[in-house]
């Protein structure tokens, strides 16, 4: 599903974000990605949406090199990918309904059929009622679930949060991580960023563990095989 | 491809979003297109001024009781004339309301004629400089004439200082017209700073560039069409002050650069400039890396 063949990044000569990365992840796989603050994690997750082109090394996702995409075909690319950031990135001046519904909207999906795909994924996040409300009449948590639902949408074969959890109290977190959870276990591979160890021990998912942009052997592994085939693993939510 | 219904719907809500920023943006834009306007306007009537039929050598201004008939025949003998032209009261008059309409209709209430006849006198290219003076002088002595007077010189400079306001005017207009729309393209960026993170989310969210830009170039040249509307408002009305403000205080000079307004061409003229800059100012400020 995705690899990374000797990948690296750099901003400027002396800068070395990712350095020489190389890593599986499977169709289906939920993996973590940690390390400590400027390890990596998010130039990780920006190679992956091709928000940056890696400086060198390759990139497959579904056996595409998407370091070589024309920027023309980087937009189709990204409708396939979901994303959900820490700082949620939601557009103020719209509402829930129209920022889940923005990319149906620009391909002139009919009014009714944006709002029942909306609809949908807002009952997933358990937000159905929050449709026509704005982002800033929510709380962190709801816009969290905003985000993402508005990356579910397009049902999306990878899923890529960065810090998704970091702005939020640990009872949200872990309510963010069920739907994570959820999504993973449809079958959508979901690659989280995160540096809460303790989270990391609950869910018992596959680590990858970068170290000043290295990928390093990962301490807090337990499984090896793709987790969208096993039973999902212990979770305290109550 | 993206939908019209699309690009519509999210202009609209960019200019609502932002609805003191808009009207700040239509504001500048109005008075950026107003300043050139203001100068079209003056240098439109300077030229109608000399763009008029050619001036006369020398005008004879008559006794109404005169034989204009008579006098008009003894100019004609001399070898050096071209034409000669008998105006009449109410010709003189006609020719005001035409020259300017504005100010023509604050003549209607006069019971007399205001202009006395008058014959103008045209002579040969091939004319001696200074005939117009000699034909007037001799006038002068004639039965019937009142005012003898030669335009000769007075048409001459006229024209030529006409001719160098006009070229200044072009060129100064130029330069303001192209300020405008540097003025229409920063006040478009203004806008767009607001919208910067979003047209980042777009981005990340994968929507096209053209989805990203579209409805910013519409909305911005919807600024500059409401802009460039504002400010042919505003000269109107500045025009329409101005004649009322001369139909009170009639003023030798000014009345004749406050004649008329632009025509419906240079009018529409004005909110298409303004869409352009709009347009043209969105699409410097909306790069690829904005």
């Amino acid at each position: 599903m995705i690899q990374l063949f000797r990948v690296s990044k750099e901003y400027g000569r002396f800068r070395h974000a990712l350095a020489d990365v190389t890593c599986t992840i499977e169709r289906g796989e939920f993996v973590f990605l940690t390390g400590p603050s400027g390890a990596g994690k998010s130039t990780f997750l920006k190679l992956l949406f091709r928000d940056e082109p890696p400086t060198s090394g390759q990139i497959l996702v579904n056996g595409r090199n998407i370091g070589v995409l024309p920027a023309s075909q980087i937009p189709y690319f990204r409708r396939s990918v979901g994303v959900v950031f820490q700082d949620f990135k939601l557009i103020r001046r719209k509402s829930v309904f129209e920022n889940i519904a923005f990319v149906q909207n620009v391909l002139g999906l009919s009014r009714a059929e944006q709002k029942r795909r909306a609809y949908q994924v807002l009952k997933r996040v358990g937000l159905h009622h929050q449709m026509n409300a704005f982002p800033d009449e929510l709380s962190g948590g709801e816009q969290q679930r905003v985000a993402i639902a508005r990356a579910i949408v397009n049902e999306p074969t990878l899923l890529l949060a960065d810090e998704p959890t970091g702005n939020l109290d640990p009872v949200l977190s872990e309510e963010i991580m069920r739907l994570f959870l959820e999504i993973n276990i449809r079958g959508t591979t979901v690659l989280v960023a995160t540096h809460d160890f303790d989270l990391i021990r609950r869910m018992g998912k596959r680590v990858l563990s970068l170290d000043r942009g290295r990928l390093r052997d990962a301490p807090l592994r337990r499984e090896s095989a793709p987790s969208a085939v096993r039973e999902a693993p212990f979770l305290p939510l109550g | 491809m993206v939908k019209p219904r699309y690009i519509f719907g999210e202009a609209w809500s960019i200019a609502r979003s932002g609805a003191r920023q808009t009207l700040l943006a239509v504001g500048l834009i109005a008075l950026s297109l107003y300043v050139p306007a203001l100068f079209a306007l003056l240098s439109r009537n300077l030229g109608r001024l000399s763009s008029d039929a050619e001036a006369p050598a020398a005008v004879i201004t008559l006794d109404p009781a005169a034989d204009r008939r008579e006098i008009a025949r003894k100019v004609a003998e001399d070898p050096r004339v071209r034409e000669v032209r008998i105006v009449s009261s109410d010709a003189a008059l006609a020719r005001f309301r035409r020259a300017y309409p504005e100010l023509g209709a604050a003549l209607g209430d006069l019971k007399e004629a205001p202009f006395p006849p008058t014959i103008e006198v045209r002579v040969r290219p091939a004319a001696a400089r200074g005939a117009g003076t000699a034909i007037a002088a001799a006038a002068r002595a004639w039965p019937g004439v009142e005012v003898a007077e030669s335009e000769e010189e007075i048409g001459r400079r006229f024209a030529d200082g006409v001719r160098i306001v006009r070229a200044a005017g072009l060129a100064l207009g130029g330069v303001l017209v192209l300020a405008a729309i540097l003025s229409v393209a920063s006040a478009i960026r203004l806008a767009l700073d607001l919208h910067r993170d979003e047209i980042e989310i777009m981005r990340l969210m994968g929507a096209t560039e053209t989805a990203v830009r579209a409805p910013f170039w519409l909305h911005a040249t919807g600024e500059g069409l409401a802009g460039g509307t504002l400010a042919l408002l505003l000269l109107y009305a500045t025009f329409r002050l101005g004649v009322s403000y001369l139909a009170r205080t009639p003023h030798p000079v000014l009345s004749m650069f406050w004649g008329s307004f632009l025509d419906w061409r240079g009018a529409a003229l004005m909110p298409l400039i303004g869409a352009a800059a709009g347009l043209f100012g969105s699409m410097i400020s909306l790069t690829r890396r904005t």
